[in-house]
This record gives structure tokens, sequence and C-alpha cells, in this order.
């Protein structure tokens, strides 16, 4: 109790420092008119700095057959505009297989593009899980690099005879998994291509765009469905192929400086699991939140 | 021991939030004329926001149908409140359809952007 109070008190200090500091602060994932919310199957197009914790996973049968239960965080932060770094990390649990800490996952982002008039941007990045920094069920004995792409459009171009369009928004994602070790213990490591898209109506954009909501809760709400696929193109086991991959109708929240996301996880074949799973996220707009401190770029390198 | 970890992290970063002012991107929460809406006179554009928002680095402009620009007052907030944004319009509006465009910074130089139409009914 003393370490917990010590350290709240620590934090405290921390976020009372965050407002002595006064210089220009930087968005998130906005682009033009569109703010895109952080999403849960796929990376949102923008870089900035946030935290997801915690993003809680519940399958009643995941792929390999066992009921799984997952706690991470995600965290990331901007070195200069537009460029960033982030590590994920958390538990598993599963049931058979037992407990087991997630191998380490970062990634270095650079959002390269925004055209605020078509409220269009595009992001790539390089994720690296990390060999042996998993324990249980989570160990794993090489790295994986998986380049990556994210693109976000939003439809607020639209004619405003198209008016009831116009909050529609569409992220997609695309990455390459590259194990670093072809085979471990006898069993064929695959090169994966992966690929995923959301479809969303903002609530919040159709309030300030095209006719006020007149309740707190909807004008803040974001409908969404993402999907996101996986299918092994080499180095794979003959009959181990198949596409795997999700749905995930839902929800996100959004407030000011803070968002929570609510998905349920359907898996889109028996080879992805059975039974339909769920996922929660509460997210943290650093920007927002320590504009000055926490939330701005380490450096302005590259600032207009 | 992660658990209790995991615990220690979030109590502190609740606290920080709490001891910290929070700000944020501004966002347009409420419009007068309403967004999409039929009004019959249009004395000023009342936008209030999520924020506060500094009215040297904000603007509020008008287009009639056709594209043609209405004469605007200079931009100001609300004394009592500095989340609201406002622009008297200098004349009367005749029936048609009017764009609002604006864009605010807000109190912590957050740039946000948007528009929306009304009407002015005959």
């Amino acid at each position: 109790m003393t370490t917990l109070s010590s350290r709240a008190v620590a934090g405290a200090l921390a976020g009372a420092a965050a407002v002595l500091w006064l210089s220009p602060a930087f968005a998130h994932a906005v682009c033009g008119d569109r703010i895109f919310p952080a999403t849960l199957a796929i990376d949102d197009p923008g870089v900035g700095d946030e935290l997801a914790l915690p993003t809680l996973t519940w399958l009643p049968q995941n792929s390999g057959g066992s009921q799984e239960f997952d706690a991470t965080f995600s965290y990331t932060k901007t070195i200069f505009p537009g460029f960033g770094l982030s590590v994920q990390d958390g538990a598993s649990w599963q049931n058979p297989g037992g407990y087991g800490w997630k191998s380490l996952n970062t990634e270095a982002k650079y959002n390269f593009l925004c055209i605020p008039e078509f409220e269009f941007m595009a992001s790539v990045g390089t994720t690296v899980i990390w060999e042996n920094t998993g324990t249980g069920t989570q160990t794993q004995p090489f790295n994986v690099y998986q380049p990556v792409l994210d693109v976000g459009k939003g439809f607020g171009d639209l004619p405003k005879s198209l008016n009831i369009l116009r909050p529609i928004a569409v992220t997609a994602e695309l990455s390459e998994s590259l194990p670093s070790q072809a085979w471990t213990n006898g069993n064929q490591n695959s090169t994966n291509i992966n690929w995923g898209f959301t479809v969303q109506y903002s609530l919040p954009y159709y309030n300030s765009h095209v006719g006020e909501i007149d309740n707190s809760f909807f004008k803040h709400l974001i409908p969404i469905t993402e999907f996101a696929f996986s299918k092994p193109i080499s180095n794979f086991a003959p009959g181990t192929n198949q596409t795997t991959g999700t749905f995930q109708p839902g929800a996100i929240y959004m407030a000011d400086t803070w968002q929570f996301a609510l998905e349920a996880i359907v898996p889109v074949n028996s080879a992805s699991g059975h039974g339909v799973g769920v996922v929660g996220e509460l997210h943290f707009f650093f920007d927002d939140i320590f504009p000055d401190t926490l939330g701005k770029p380490i450096s302005k390198w590259g600032q207009p | 021991m992660i658990r209790h970890s995991l615990i220690k992290i979030a109590a502190s970063l609740a606290l920080a939030f709490a001891a910290t002012a929070a700000y944020a991107h501004a966002q347009l929460e409420k419009a007068t004329p309403s967004v999409g809406g039929t009004v019959a006179s249009v004395p000023e554009i009342r936008l209030k926001f999520s924020e506060g928002v500094e009215p040297r680095f904000s603007g509020i402009a008008l287009a009639a149908e056709g594209g043609a620009a209405v004469p605007l007052g200079a931009p100001s907030v609300d004394p009592a409140d500095n989340s609201v944004l406002i622009a008297k319009v200098g004349k009367a509006l005749p029936p048609g359809v009017y764009t609002v465009t604006w864009h605010a910074v807000s109190v912590d130089t957050h740039k946000t952007q948007g528009s929306f139409s009304f009407t002015v009914k005959p």
C-alpha cells in the first residue's frame, strides 16, 4: 500500500508538472475535418502520443482450441512530428495452456501523408516481435519482422447531396510477417500476409457537419466494424495455409481525452476459432492530456 | 505480481490525469444556427466547442449558396465561456442555404476545422 501511495503521488506530481510547461502541441490521428479513432483489430493511420491500458480480450475458443483471456497495453511516444515508437505487451491465460507473458512487440511508424481536403492519411511502419521475451504459452525463440502500411479515408468530401454518407470513414492495413527463423523444433515458421479494414460511421462528425444530435452520449459514438485476416504465403506445412481472421462489430465512445471501444470477435471460419469473443479497450490521448510534456514529440524536427 | 503492477500503474495514471487540466482538440458540440437546421433570422454565428478556443487563431466564414462570402464581424469568445466562439452577422440574410466554415485553435494550440450548412427560410 505504501508503494502504491508513493507511486500515485509521483504520478500526480508528474501530472501537475505537465501543466506548467507550455509550448505547441501536435495532433493525433486528425486529417482535415476527420478524427480517426484508435481501432482494435488493426492500427489507425495516425501517429500520436497515446496509451491503451488495458486492452482486455476474451475468446471462448481460439484458433488453437483453447479458451483465452488476454490483458495487454500499448504505449506510443512521438519522437518528431509524424514519427513515433510504440511498445506493446501483456499477459495471456489459456485453458488448456496456462499463463504466458506475451513477446515484446515494438513498432516504428511514420505518418507520411495527410491530404486534408480528402481526409486521407497514410503511414508506414515496421513492427518487431522480439524473440525470447515471452514466457509459457507465449514463448517464441525467433524475431518476427513486419513492414506495415496503414491508410485512412474519410468521406466528408462527398457532395452535400450525399450528406448522410459523409460521416463514413474507412481505414485499412496491410502487412507481411517475416520470421527470422525458418524452422523451430521441426516446425515451419510461415511467412504470412496480413490485411484488414474498418468501416466507421462517426456520429461526432455527423453532429458537427450534417445535423445536430441532441443526445450527449450518441454524439460521441462511432459504430464500427473491423475485419482482420492473415494467410500463410510461404514456408508453411502442407494444408496449413488457410486464411484465418475475424470480423468485429462494435462501437467506440470518443471523449475529448480518451476513448472506450467494445467489440465482439467473430471468427470467419473454423480455422480461426469458435464462438463469439469480446474485446474492450480504454485508450488515452496523451497529446490531449499532457500537451506540453509527455504528449508532444521529443524533437520538432520536420515540423512545418 | 503483474496484476498488482498494472493496478499501481493505472492508479498513478488516474491521479495524474486528475491532477492535470485536461485540454484537447476543440470539437464542435453545438451551433447556432444549428447544424443542418432551418432558421428565420441569423443575428450571429455561435459555435460551442468541447474546449476553450483562442479567438485570435480561430475563425468563422459564412458563404451563400453560390459561394459568395457573407461579411462577418471579427470572431470573439463569450466572456462567460471561452469555449463559445461568436461572429456577428452584419446584415439580414435573404432566404437560402448557407455554409459555415470554421477553424479553431484550442487553448492548448491543437487545431481543428469543419463546416456545416443551415437554411434561412423565406
